[in-house]
């Protein structure tokens, strides 16, 4: 061992740093399954999709490495792509908002005003819906979304409108009812978790000095909870931007996202097109976080609930 | 907790892990070895199998495996380039390929991803129709390219209580009356072709870039039409069946497919301008380490018997006149007859066949340019 034949003062060092890396890729080695797993998975099919967005197919769909960025031109010479990014923007804007609305009202309703065990059969009973499948869940909402659907039967039934309508399906407000079910869920356990660890004692205190309640829920609540916020926003959100299956179910023929778009290429084989308008959406994802990473420390969740 | 605890507990979870992932490891290995164990010329197994899934009855693939120790494992199959451009990336994990028609020839063949085959040599092939066995397009030095499976012609259905003037072509889709009304399946590219036939181009996988521009503007007036485009041909019928949908376009058999659902009495026609097709077939992979077990089962499961109950059961025509004859027997004449199923020679000639096209990019383009963006 090299630290036995170098003696005196220099010997410390070298076997404290030598004892520093071996502590330290002890330390390490519960990570390197899941380092690989996120490399070899996520990372390396990444820079793959990359490399596919900057070649081109040819008559035979085949992927051609001829290196160009007309996939990439191509998003910025049609208006479309564009348009229906600013779309998927928004729609999954309005639903984060939604989401946000509804779960802080329900999460603090569980949090300060029902006991922990009658919380957590609530939750219980709010993710219950994810035990079933996804696809089940949407064509569930055509039936009760859809002209002869369980909605239109109920307002029928109670004389507010005259006949069935075809509003709820099949359009934007189809796609926005059936994203903010499908993702509220996840506002609700994120905000609960927030909502669960604050000192409500400081709401008492904020009104005692003479705090309006709506003015202690904004100046005290709020600032605590906003890491519990930010994720929650995150993990409705971002997914939004990749939705398909959703709009491409109740949002007819003007309710496409941006993924249906990206789907169509992959549908037809014509791979490097979709890759690069889908590293177009993982780039947004990723400029969208550094920005909430700004006010957001993971820690955070942790330390102030 | 105490320094000896946390060593201890890393060095339990250390040893968890790797054992986990040894364990995964060697079932990798394992399953690695299996496939490559199969590549002989056994005439027992399992094969892969990518296909629709109205090439196969469940029922039928059990007793075969009970009968020949034959078993299938299916993977579907959404759609001729998705499972083109699969099996180019996988090649010898699949054993056999269902394609339409020009894909055939035009993609599996040109690529040498398939084994061309004499025909003949399987018994059961003297079942089908003789031209099905001579179409000139899976002809090879090598052999046949596929065996020849089901055909339909698109076409387009309607209620008649709801849809007046007993339309007889396409321009029917485009008609402002049936706002939200149509329902077509979500296949970007044939929606295209439907659009560039109503527009009487004869090549509408191959369309100029003068013809596409004619094709927006046909595309343009389907948009506000369409209800929703259907993931599946059940989702067009149960929309009609509901009565939500008026219009909508598919294989031949939705007549019935809508009257069995509970849905109102419809018609159907080939539009006069006329209309895209498909007939398929079944491919031997060229690289499929099981392709062996191919013409055995090929031999069992094209049985006129059980393409008799596949048709019943899917309400298209086949290609095996056996089975024709043994509907007939059945009392069954004059549903096959609706279906076409002894029409081939006359309706196919008249139909452009799916197939790779040399617009396919522009027309998913354009497709996204109209039905992007809201």
């Amino acid at each position: 061992m090299t630290a036995e034949v170098v003696t005196g003062v220099e010997a410390a060092p070298v076997a404290v740093v030598s004892r520093g890396r071996s502590a330290r890729l002890r330390e390490l080695a519960p990570f390197i399954p899941a380092a690989l797993l996120l490399g070899i998975l996520f990372f390396l099919p990444l820079g793959v999709m990359f490399i596919f967005s900057l070649w081109t197919t040819n008559a035979n769909l085949d992927i051609v490495p001829v290196w160009n960025l007309d996939n990439y031109a191509q998003f910025f010479n049609s208006s479309a792509y564009v348009r229906t990014l600013g779309k998927t923007v928004i729609m999954g804007a309005a639903v984060t908002a939604i989401c946000l609305v509804i779960a802080v009202a329900v999460a603090y309703f569980l949090a300060r005003y029902i006991s922990r065990r009658w919380a957590r059969l609530a939750l219980l009973v709010i993710i219950v819906p994810f035990w079933s499948s996804y696809l089940l869940r949407v064509y569930s909402w055509q039936a009760i979304l859809g002209e002869k659907g369980a909605l239109n039967q109920l307002l029928v039934g109670l004389g507010l409108i005259a006949e069935p309508s075809r509003l709820f399906v099949y359009n934007d407000i189809g796609t926005f009812i059936v994203l903010t079910y499908v993702y509220m869920p996840f506002a609700i356990l994120v905000l609960y978790a927030s909502l669960e660890r604050f000192d409500y004692t400081q709401l008492t205190a904020a009104q005692d000095l003479g705090a309006s309640p709506s003015r202690a829920f904004r100046y005290i609540l709020l600032p605590q909870i906003r890491p519990g916020l930010i994720t929650a926003a995150i993990f409705v959100f971002i997914p939004i931007l990749g939705e398909f299956l959703t709009p491409s179910m109740v949002g007819g023929a003007s309710g496409l996202l941006i993924a249906n778009l990206i789907q169509t290429f992959f549908k037809n084989a014509l791979v490097p097109q979709g890759a690069a308008l889908g590293f177009l959406i993982v780039a947004f994802v990723t400029v969208l976080l550094v920005v909430f990473r700004k006010y957001l420390r993971v820690e955070d969740v942790y330390a102030r609930g | 907790m105490t320094v000896l605890d946390q060593t201890h507990s890393r060095r339990r979870f250390l040893q968890l892990t790797g054992a986990v992932g040894a364990t995964a490891a060697l079932g990798g290995v394992l399953q690695a070895c299996n496939v490559i164990g199969g590549g002989g010329a056994a005439t027992t197994g399992t094969f892969n199998w990518m296909t629709w899934s109205d090439h196969w009855i469940q029922s039928q693939l059990d007793k075969i495996a009970t009968d020949t120790k034959i078993s299938t494992a299916i993977q579907e199959l959404a759609g001729n380039a998705e499972g083109y451009a699969k099996l180019k990336e996988v090649k010898g994990q699949l054993d056999k390929m269902s394609g339409d028609a020009m894909w055939v020839p035009n993609a599996y063949a040109k690529d040498g991803l398939i084994e061309p085959f004499d025909i003949n040599e399987l018994k059961v092939s003297t079942q089908l129709y003789s031209f099905a066995r001579e179409f000139p397009y899976w002809q090879s030095s090598e052999g046949y390219m596929a065996y020849p499976f089901g055909w339909s012609p698109i076409m387009i259905y309607y209620d008649p209580a709801k849809v007046s003037g007993g339309p007889t072509d396409w321009q029917v889709l485009l008609d402002p009356k049936y706002k939200g009304r149509v329902v077509v399946e979500n296949q970007p590219e044939e929606i295209v072709a439907y659009m560039a036939r109503a527009a009487g181009f004869d090549k509408p996988y191959d369309l100029t870039d003068d013809q596409l521009t004619t094709v927006k503007g046909y595309l343009e007036k389907l948009k506000p039409n369409i209800l929703k485009f259907a993931q599946q041909a059940t989702d067009s019928v149960a929309a009609m069946v509901s009565g939500e949908a008026w219009l909508i376009t598919g294989n031949l058999g939705n007549e019935d497919r809508v009257k069995d659902g509970g849905g109102p009495e419809i018609k159907g026609y080939v539009p006069s301008e006329g209309t895209v097709g498909w007939h398929d077939g079944e491919m031997i992979v060229k690289e499929g380490a099981n392709k062996a077990l191919i013409k055995p089962f090929l031999e069992q499961s094209q049985q006129a018997e059980l393409i008799a109950e596949n048709f019943l059961a899917n309400g298209r025509p086949l290609f095996n006149e056996k089975a024709y004859k043994l509907l007939t027997d059945q009392g069954k004449q004059d549903q096959a007859d609706r279906y076409l199923y002894s029409k081939a020679p006359d309706v196919l000639p008249t139909m452009v066949l799916k197939g790779p096209g040399t617009s396919t990019d522009k027309s998913i383009q354009l497709f996204n340019e109209v039905f992007g963006g809201g």
